[in-house]
């Protein structure tokens, strides 16, 4: 008997071996950002309350000025919430000071931006490395070297920005993110400045490193087709996520 | 990584580089030469008067070191009391007259045979001594710089002078005439301005300085030994606020040049500066790069600074032969430190500024 339970556990061992309590990576609860300009409060989030789960793909779409961008600041640790909670990998970014929140960024955060932002005086291979640099646990070549690789930027790596093309400065710009292993990446508009196919590159590695890596992923994007490549599309709607599609 | 990041920063705009560093290598050389020069032409003249040959150097009461601010109280007289003091060799009289006109020269006047007997005497070059109440000695470094030649007229003090000989330098001035002339010229008859004694043997002086402070006792009496160490500028009223002055003028040059760099700097780079804070670098981070590019620019700029010292110098001496300019090592290395301070000092508003942005707002800066 005792050793009919070790081959073949009790359904409840079996309902816990396969089913774990996954724990969001990510939660907002209640989520406000007010800008004030002059006089006059400008709501941009208005009680925003979403879970991102670790190895997803997340999507959010939304017209402009709906808050997409102020969100992905907020929960990037790039700005600070006027009211609510941001608990990002058990930290709650609304209570911490800026200094806190830099090294939350520095440590759980890899941001991918629709102008690309590389330095334009540092070569790719120094955009890459300033990264890891910052993030403070030296220079690892592995890590480099399978990052350059999976991005397909081992030929490009001496190039200075003005040197790439659009999409291959968002391939310099992708290694950059994940170089330090962070928990999230934000991309805001990854593919918004690149043409069809560079876009359709791009997309592609987002996945591949969600799929192979399990790296968690936020992007925003305007293009359905884009959002199409996450495995959830949030829907935006004047600083409120107003309803959430799954695909499979 | 941060040294590639600020070579790299500093070679993207060479433009500004360049008026940085020379901005810096101006304030250095400013610094180098203005001091180089007030010290040079102390030293020199020191060198000179210690060339006189003499032990002792006696003054009216209260006379600066420097002769040219002194007078011709003194009778000539003293020189008699003197010349029975034990111990004493020779005493030559000198009177002093300063010459502003083609430059700043000291004109000694001097008795022949006194100056001879406490100096050893001119080394001639070409012409011959003093003879005639008109005639002047010139010594060599002023004959390289004025071109003049022996039998020439030398229009100096508003007076002709018959250039009788060319003498080596090094006996206390570069022009030499007769006493009795300068007294006429400057109505101070039977007036001398300093006497320079000569003991029989050195080691005498201590024991003829006492002999002098007993006949003369409120006079200035200072052993030629120590005379290179009394030219300094702390002892020249005046000169010291000089030299201050004239470090705060490069100072004000170094500072307001790294302040404006920096500051454009930081505008132009509000994005990189985004980006950084965005990958997470710290205040202390973004603030250490500013100051590290601030001096890297101001080690560059020192560096040309010193070379362009050198170069001013060479310049100077090549233009003006009767300039010493002194360049020390001490003072290039005080130079160098006020203009890296200055320049850290002129970069710090803007590497705080830069440190504060808002990541928000500075990656969406067009």
């Amino acid at each position: 008997m005792r050793n009919a339970a070790r081959i073949f556990p009790s359904a409840e061992t079996l309902t816990l071996e396969l089913e774990p309590v996954l724990e969001p990576i990510l939660k907002t609860e209640n989520l406000w950002k007010v800008y004030r300009t002059g006089k006059v409060d400008v709501p941009a989030l208005r009680g925003i309350n979403v879970e991102i789960f670790p190895g997803e793909f997340v999507s959010i779409m939304g017209p402009s000025g709906c808050g997409k961008s102020t969100l992905l600041h907020v929960i990037g640790g790039l700005a600070q919430a006027t009211r609510g909670r941001v608990l990002l990998d058990g930290n709650d970014l609304s209570a911490m000071s800026d200094s806190a929140r830099t090294l939350l960024r520095r440590h759980k955060v890899g941001f991918v931006f629709q102008r690309f932002n590389l330095l334009p005086t540092l070569d790719a291979y120094h955009n890459i490395a300033l990264a890891q640099h910052i993030h403070g646990n030296g220079f690892d070549p592995h890590r480099f070297d399978v990052v350059a690789n999976l991005l397909g930027l081992t030929e490009r790596l001496k190039h200075k920005p003005s040197e790439l093309s659009g999409g291959e400065q968002q391939r310099v710009a992708l290694a950059r993110a994940i170089i330090s292993e962070p928990k999230i990446v934000l991309a805001d508009e990854p593919t918004g400045n690149l043409d069809t196919k560079s876009s359709e590159s791009v997309l592609g590695l987002l996945r591949q490193l969600n799929k192979d890596l399990g790296q968690t992923i936020v992007m925003i994007t305007h293009n359905p087709e884009a959002a199409a490549y996450g495995n959830r599309i949030l829907h935006m709607r004047d600083g409120l996520v107003v309803n959430g599609t799954s695909i499979h | 990584m941060i040294r590639y990041m600020i070579v790299q920063n500093v070679l993207h705009r060479p433009l500004r580089t360049l008026i940085t560093v020379i901005a810096v290598a101006v304030e250095v050389t400013l610094v180098i030469i203005v001091v180089g020069l007030t010290s040079g032409l102390l030293l020199e003249s020191a060198k000179r008067i210690e060339g006189v040959g003499a032990d002792i150097m006696v003054q009216p009461p209260s006379a600066s070191v420097f002769m040219a601010f002194s007078g011709a109280p003194m009778p000539i007289a003293i020189a008699g009391k003197l010349q029975q003091l034990d111990f004493v060799q020779a005493v030559a009289p000198v009177l002093l007259q300063f010459n502003s006109v083609n430059g700043l020269d000291i004109v000694y006047g001097i008795d022949p045979e006194s100056f001879r007997a406490v100096t050893g005497g001119f080394v001639f070059h070409s012409g011959h001594d003093l003879l005639d109440p008109n005639d002047i000695l010139v010594d060599d470094i002023y004959v390289a710089s004025k071109k003049i030649k022996v039998g020439q007229t030398l229009h100096i003090l508003e007076h002709d002078f018959h250039v009788a000989g060319i003498v080596e330098h090094g006996k206390g001035a570069r022009l030499f005439v007769l006493m009795p002339t300068l007294q006429d010229m400057a109505g101070a008859h039977d007036k001398a301005s300093v006497f320079f004694v000569k003991c029989d043997r050195t080691d005498h002086t201590p024991a003829v300085m006492d002999g002098i402070r007993q006949l003369l006792p409120r006079y200035e009496i200072r052993p030629l030994k120590d005379f290179i160490s009394l030219m300094t500028s702390s002892n020249l009223p005046g000169l010291g606020a000089f030299i201050n002055t004239m470090i705060a003028i490069a100072v004000a040059i170094g500072f307001l040049v790294i302040f404006l760099s920096m500051y454009t700097t930081i505008i132009e780079r509000t994005r990189e500066i985004g980006v950084l804070k965005s990958l997470g670098a710290s205040k202390s981070y973004i603030v250490r790069i500013v100051l590290s590019e601030t001096t890297l620019l101001c080690i560059a700029g020192i560096a040309a600074g010193v070379g362009l010292s050198f170069l001013t110098r060479f310049i100077f001496i090549k233009v003006f032969p009767t300039l010493t300019i002194l360049i020390s090592i001490d003072w290039i290395l005080r130079a160098g430190l006020i203009a890296l301070l200055g320049g850290l000092l002129g970069a710090s508003y803007p590497a705080w500024l830069a440190s504060r942005k808002d990541p928000v707002e500075a990656l969406a800066y067009e």
